[in-house]
């Protein structure tokens, strides 16, 4: 078995799933809402990474046409991020029943945008330049394409500005402090409705982040975000939600196993070990890896 | 200006009397009377109506003791009671619910003679799905309403148990009327398998976790190959509906199928939800799971046991669904085929049978019936589910009560403006008292006060100090006999502590056999005086009121 094979995919997809399920982590500890609208973010960041590809990329320098195109998806998922917030977080989130009435209404957002997306774009799947060149670095033992390392590269240069400025700055300041409790948060007077704004902009970027990266190898189509939302969920419902680190646990752990599996059973058996590994989690640590009690954030 | 009061009796020589006293000048009662009918104070209508029609009596039966087999429901929960104003019987229909069920369940039974030929393709399938999944819905809701499960898993075990039942049916040629029973054991076998981490997961985690355990499925049966990758599918299970009939009498029996199949899924509904098993859950429900517990119920085991039902349910469902469709697409594994669901069941409203079958009733009308719409049906449901769940707290079912919480609120921000009460009584007071004299009383009394207040003056005590007892100028007169009509509790009286020496003023008690209780110490050395005692203290109390 090549070992050293298995560990470089399984480091790729740690980071584009754990940049999405820290993404989702975050959106439910500091805002209370499990956010399923990622499957229409994410498609939609990946639709204005292809539009800017097609629209700006011709006019600009070869060298600045990764950035544009990553710098597209990131801000489309941005957006995307924002209307949810709109939606499904400003009206409801100081109603009774908030959270399964904001899981319900993150899903209608998905049914609609996905179905617009298709409306509009049509179901042809579209793909993406190489952003990151064609070039390779063979190493002893293994072969790193450009598009793994830019993969990693970008994911983790990115996750760390983000986690740095949540640590060092004033916003993420007032984001941790929603994280850890939302009713002193507000008295404080960290207003939970601009917050929500700064969360959901920047758990949608990360969002068109993993969009753009994930079209390095797969097609842009309306409905190709699902199987991408359904691994971010379930990386972060095993790292505990509401835990960066346990979502990076669960990340790498999750990405062990699928490469494992895929390349010792097959492809087709990904999911089924996965959530094999995911049932097994949870049974010992109901609250995932490094998840926190319910009791310790009552929102 | 002071006017002067001229006594009559004067010229009888009466003892005391003098000829002329000042007094107030006359203030006429009308104008109290129309400044309080034109009060600053908003007469706001918040009285309570009578939101039930009254039937008229029946007779001498007060109560409706009829109920029906097997439960311990009466036919309709009717309240008999007596009109408190024309003394009539009356009776009451309280829950209405049963009669709109019976009216709706009618409508589809006699639907198929109804519809236009044009349509009849259409709508005998769109009726026959709306069946298959009301019934689903039902059995989903029993986990999501009732045992407050968030599974998501119901169509993983549909479709789980219909591939089963399909391939079973295609290998061993089982009979149709065998599927639904293979479906049922699937069902069962699923249901244990998704129950164990029930016991240990709640909410969010639970919901997610079924939500991949269905996209595992699905995985599953597309990639594998007895299950028929290569054709989108499975197809070739024995069928109910006999193969020589004409396609309108197919469709017919497929539709009425399908109806007596939700029908089933109704009565296991009410026979879960509505007896001792629903009882206890709605006990429990989620986060309040430790109150539950703490008075003995064990909501596990209930909550474990509803899941298992209802897993065999939709196992049979799925057996049904199978030998209906003669098999069964990978569709109904698809996320959007769960979406479409859940919109069913949150439009129509979760926790209530009638929300299931309506919600499904709405989606499939619009997925089913107005195909011509193209992606924009799927883009109108999800519109409405948003609006449903913005703005409604409990889907369409829960309009009701949401509009009655919000009248309410209503009603007493209307009240809480009222703060004035200034003798009358508040409006919430008014529409508890039985005695509505009483309201006028208040309001008569209230306004002769306003009107008294405006006599006293010095004038008017010194004249009282003059002579307490005999005739007096008429504003005067008016206060004392306003005085002396006052209610017997607190009335002042005097008491003699020695005769022609000392007296005290006491407040009577307005109960025989209760002594007056002393209201100050001060003894008074004639009685004159001590009548003037008590004319100063009412007067006090009059303007303090």
């Amino acid at each position: 078995m090549d070992w050293a094979f298995i560990f470089v995919n399984a480091v790729v997809l740690a980071c584009i799933y754990g940049t999405l399920a820290i993404g989702i982590s975050i959106t439910w500890s500091s805002l209370g809402l499990v956010n399923l609208s990622y499957a229409y973010i994410f498609a939609l960041s990946g639709y204005g990474a292809w539009l800017v590809a097609q629209f700006v990329g011709p006019s600009l320098p070869a060298v600045l046409v990764g950035p544009a195109v990553m710098a597209g998806g990131i801000l489309t998922g941005a957006f995307g991020g924002l209307i949810v917030c709109a939606l499904a977080f400003i009206p409801i989130h100081d109603k009774p029943n908030f959270t399964v009435r904001g899981l319900i209404a993150t899903l209608a957002i998905n049914l609609i945008g996905t179905q617009l997306l298709l409306w509009w774009f049509g179901p042809r799947s579209k793909n993406l330049p190489e952003i990151f060149g064609t070039g390779k670095i063979a190493a002893p033992g293994l072969v790193m394409t450009a598009d793994k390392i830019g993969n990693v590269l970008s994911s983790v240069i990115l996750l760390t500005v983000v986690l740095q400025w949540m640590r060092s700055s004033r916003r993420g300041l007032e984001i941790r402090a929603m994280m850890m409790n939302p009713h002193a948060a507000a008295i404080v007077g960290i207003g939970v409705r601009r917050t929500g704004f700064y969360v959901m902009a920047i758990t949608g970027g990360l969002a068109g982040l993993a969009a753009v990266l994930l079209s390095q190898t797969y097609y842009i189509a309306p409905f190709s975000g699902l199987t991408p939302m359904i691994k971010g969920v379930s990386i972060a419902l095993c790292g505990g939600l509401g835990s960066v680190r346990g979502a990076v646990i669960a990340a790498l752990l999750l990405g062990l196993n699928e490469a494992i599996t895929s390349v010792t059973l097959g492809g087709q058996y990904v999911l089924m070990t996965q959530f094999l590994a995911i049932i097994i989690v949870l049974l010992i640590r109901p609250r995932g890896i490094a998840g926190i009690l319910d009791k310790a954030r009552e929102a | 200006m002071v006017n002067l009061w001229r006594n009559p009796l004067f010229v009888w020589d009466v003892k005391g009397a003098v000829e002329e006293l000042p007094t107030n000048p006359h203030v006429s009662p009308q104008s109290i009377w129309d400044r309080t009918r034109e009060s600053r104070v908003s007469l706001l209508p918040v009285g309570r109506l009578r939101y039930y029609y009254k039937w008229p009596g029946h007779g001498a039966s007060i109560w409706n003791r009829l109920r029906y087999w097997p439960t311990r429901r009466r036919l309709l929960n009717i309240r008999g009671e007596y009109n408190p104003k024309t003394m009539a019987r009356e009776k009451t229909v309280v829950d209405k619910r049963p009669i709109w069920w019976l009216l709706g369940l009618l409508a589809l039974l006699v639907a198929p003679f109804l519809i236009p030929d044009s349509l009849q393709n259409t709508l005998f399938a769109a009726g026959a799905f709306f069946g298959i999944y009301a019934a689903i819905n039902l059995c989903w809701m029993l986990v999501l309403g009732t045992a407050s499960i968030y599974s998501l898993a119901s169509f993983a075990v549909v479709g789980a148990a219909a591939f089963v039942a399909t391939y079973l049916s295609i290998v061993l040629h089982l009979p149709w009327w065998v599927l639904p029973l293979v479906g049922s054991a699937v069902g069962l076998i699923f249901g244990v398998i998704i129950a164990i981490p029930a016991t240990r997961l709640d909410g969010f985690y639970y919901a997610l976790l079924t939500l991949g355990l269905n996209e595992l499925c699905r995985v599953y049966f597309l990639q594998s190959k007895q299950f028929g990758a290569a054709t989108g599918g499975l197809y070739g299970a024995d069928t109910y509906i006999p193969k020589d009939w004409t396609p309108l009498s197919q469709s017919m029996l497929g539709y009425y199928a399908c109806f007596a199949l939700m029908l089933g899924a109704l009565l296991l509904y009410r026979m879960v939800d509505g007896r001792r098993l629903g009882r206890i859950l709605r006990m429990a429900p989620e986060k309040r799971e430790a109150f539950a517990e703490a008075t003995g119920v064990d909501y596990r085991r209930a909550r474990v046991l509803v899941f298992i039902i209802s897993s065999v349910a939709l196992g049979f469902i799925g057996g049904f669904y199978a030998s209906h469709y003669r098999g069964v697409g990978f569709s109904i594994f698809s996320f959007d085929t769960v979406l479409l669901g859940l919109a069913m069941l949150v439009i129509g409203g979760i926790g209530r049978a009638e929300g299931a079958v309506v919600g499904t009733a709405i989606v499939v009308l619009l997925d089913k019936v107005l195909i011509s719409w193209g992606p924009i049906r799927l883009i109108a449901i999800g519109l409405i589910m948003l609006g449903v769940v913005l703005f409604l707290r409990g889907g369409i079912f829960g309009i009701k009560a949401q509009f009655r919480a919000w009248r309410d609120k209503k009603k007493s921000e209307r009240r809480s403006t009222r703060a004035e009460k200034g003798g009358e009584m508040l409006p919430e007071e008014a529409t508890e008292t039985k005695n509505k004299d009483l309201v006028y009383f208040h309001r008569y009394d209230k306004m002769q006060r306003d009107y008294l207040k405006t006599l006293v003056s010095p004038e008017i005590i010194d004249e009282h100090q003059r002579s307490p007892l005999g005739q007096h100028s008429e504003a005067l007169e008016r206060l004392l006999l306003y005085f002396r009509r006052a209610a017997l509790p607190d009335k002042y009286a005097i008491t003699v502590v020695e005769p022609f020496k000392a007296y005290r003023i006491v407040a009577l008690s307005g109960h025989r056999g209760v002594a007056p209780r002393v209201v100050e110490d001060k003894i008074y050395p004639t009685q004159d005086e001590a009548y003037h005692g008590v004319f100063l203290r009412r007067v006090q109390d009059l303007l303090e009121a």
